[in-house]
């Protein structure tokens, strides 16, 4: 792969008013790092595409815990407190679509720290590409695969007859907030990679990612919870997007549980990915 | 490792020696490695605390078996963390096998059996780690031992043996494919079985499939031998189902792992 020149082409474009060459040097800039974003977001794709042993338990065992769950979970619906649904299976999509995306959210960080740790990383350095797109990059082919593995999980769900009260719209929603969370996750697995330059520092994000939903109302509603678990439980983001979705799917369309199941994850990206730029430009600069 | 001469490779004692070196390697591994025992540990403890801390309104269900859901959950965090016990010690195989190591133990004079009961044995061993702190932390939060202290033994039989059986199916993947990739394939396999089993909800809590396959899962025989003391009193009718089928499934993962090492050595 190969990254074009990042130099501004306006400026060897004859006079100009200089704010205007500044306008147009700022324009190719962005049009540059937009190609080089796609061009890394391909090789990212194209990477996970020929490693799909990876991406498969990723959807295989979500699928499985939710025919589990709905199988050994009908007498639990009955108790009281719990959300009207006809099957367990209504109450575990928003659960298994967050666990799907999030077994491959942490693969932008590790494929960075892959870079990192062979050289690869060093030769981009080395190319006249710009900064940010050797983040985005890894993240926009994170962002592919979420989508698929969301549209996926949500095609299965309904096959088995899940309903979404909220409609096609709420279903898109219900990706947008999953991939939102990739990239939260994904941001945050970048810092690591820049931090230590190890996949396997950044691999020990899992459990901790795992743990976030196990201890969030993914499973089980909050309300039936009880001691410090539900007060940790009510405490964790994943609770704060799960809860917001999941009344999208059973309750109906409701604009206030829209904005707080995209603004929740798209605060926390903005976070990641922030101090993911951040780390890189020390690195950048340390070096 | 001292390497005896060819004369003390027929001998019983020497094959001891060499299974207990392999095992004794493995938990000098893990003890000098505080990063290696930290997942051992730590994933059954997340289960134990996600499972009771979730799940808890799972009592008030009639018909649940216990009003304390540490006494339903411990012995499944404890079995999960024996499946990764075992699937590890077969871990530490495939890393043998890729960096060459183990081809110099093929090339020790005697019976192959002993690399691999010591494997089989350092996976046993190790799965004492995340049992004894489920245990504990079950005990911080309520657990109780209606049956007696003998509940401890059939936990820590049951999760060794457990072990056992999961580094035995590791280590016939791992001689045939010698990667540490395969190790997925167990990964996936331990999960699957046990989710399918009676592992958070008695038999007659499931319907369709789901029952039927968690009937005529071992590990469901195997989790109600080991669950009984924390249920009620120890009684031979549900320790004799358990008994047999880990015996069943050492029996068989042990002649597939044989199989596929005499195989490799070939």
């Amino acid at each position: 792969m190969t990254c074009s020149p990042t130099q501004p082409a306006a400026a060897s474009r004859g006079p100009k008013s200089e704010p205007s060459a500044v306008s147009a040097g700022a324009r190719t800039g962005l049009r540059l790092a937009g190609v080089q974003t796609l061009a890394l977001t391909r090789r990212s794709v194209v990477s996970e595409w020929r490693q799909l042993g990876n991406v498969i338990p990723g959807i295989v065992f979500p699928l499985l815990l939710a025919a589990v769950y709905t199988h050994q979970f009908t007498r639990v619906i009955l108790l009281p407190g719990f959300p009207v649904v006809d099957s367990f299976l209504d109450f575990v999509l928003p659960a298994s679509l967050v666990q799907s995306v999030s077994f491959g959210a942490t693969e932008s960080g590790t494929e960075l720290a892959r870079d990192i740790e062979n050289g690869f990383f060093d030769r981009l350095r080395a190319s006249p590409c710009t900064r940010l797109p050797l983040l985005l990059g890894r993240l926009g082919g994170a962002v592919v695969v979420a989508t698929a593995k969301g549209v996926l999980i949500i095609a299965i769900f309904l096959l088995f007859g899940t309903e979404i009260a909220g409609g096609p719209a709420a279903a898109v929603v219900l990706v947008a907030a999953a991939v939102l969370l990739v990239i939260a996750i994904g941001g945050l697995g970048q810092v690591l990679a820049i931090l230590t330059g190890s996949q396997e520092a950044v691999n020990a994000t899992f459990p901790l990612v795992f743990t976030s939903i196990f201890m969030s109302s993914a499973f089980f509603p909050t309300n039936l919870m009880s001691g410090w678990f539900r007060e940790v439980a009510e405490a964790n983001p994943v609770t704060w997007i799960i809860d917001p979705v999941r009344r999208l799917i059973l309750e109906g369309w409701s604009w206030s549980d829209v904005g707080q199941a995209l603004v929740v994850p798209l605060v926390i990206s903005v976070v990641t990915v922030t101090m993911a730029v951040v780390a890189l430009n020390r690195k950048l600069s340390s070096s | 490792m001292s390497v005896a001469t060819v004369d003390h490779s027929t001998n019983l004692g020497y094959a001891g020696r060499v299974a207990s070196a392999i095992c004794g390697r493995g938990m000098r591994r893990i003890m000098a490695r505080p990063t290696l025992i930290m997942p051992v540990l730590l994933m059954p403890l997340i289960f134990v605390l996600s499972f009771t801390g979730a799940f808890g309104s799972l009592t008030r269900v009639e018909g649940y078996g216990t009003d304390n859901v540490f006494n339903w959950m411990a012995v499944y965090a404890a079995m999960q963390g024996a499946v990764f016990a075992g699937v590890g010690g077969a871990s530490t195989t495939a890393e043998d096998i890729e960096n060459g190591f183990f081809d110099r133990l093929l090339l020790t004079p005697g019976s192959r059996a002993p690399i691999l009961v010591g494997t089989m044995a350092y996976s046993a061993l190790r799965s004492t780690i995340p049992t004894t702190g489920v245990l504990l932390v079950s005990a911080l939060g309520g657990l109780r031992l209606p049956g007696g202290l003998l509940t401890l033994v059939t936990v820590y039989v049951a999760t060794a043996g457990m072990a056992a059986a999961f580094c035995l199916l590791g280590l016939a993947v791992v001689y045939r494919f010698r990667t540490m990739r395969s190790m997925i394939l167990i990964q996936v396999c331990g999960f699957s079985l046990m989710f399918l089993s009676t592992g958070q909800v008695p038999i007659h809590f499931m319907n369709g499939w789901l029952h039927t396959v968690a009937r005529v899962n071992p590990v469901t025989n195997v989790l109600r031998f080991a669950r009984q003391g924390f249920l009620g009193d120890l009684t031979w009718s549900m320790t004799w189902p358990g008994l047999v089928a880990l015996g069943a499934m050492v029996a068989v993962a042990g002649a597939l792992a044989v199989h596929q090492l005499r195989r490799l050595a070939a």
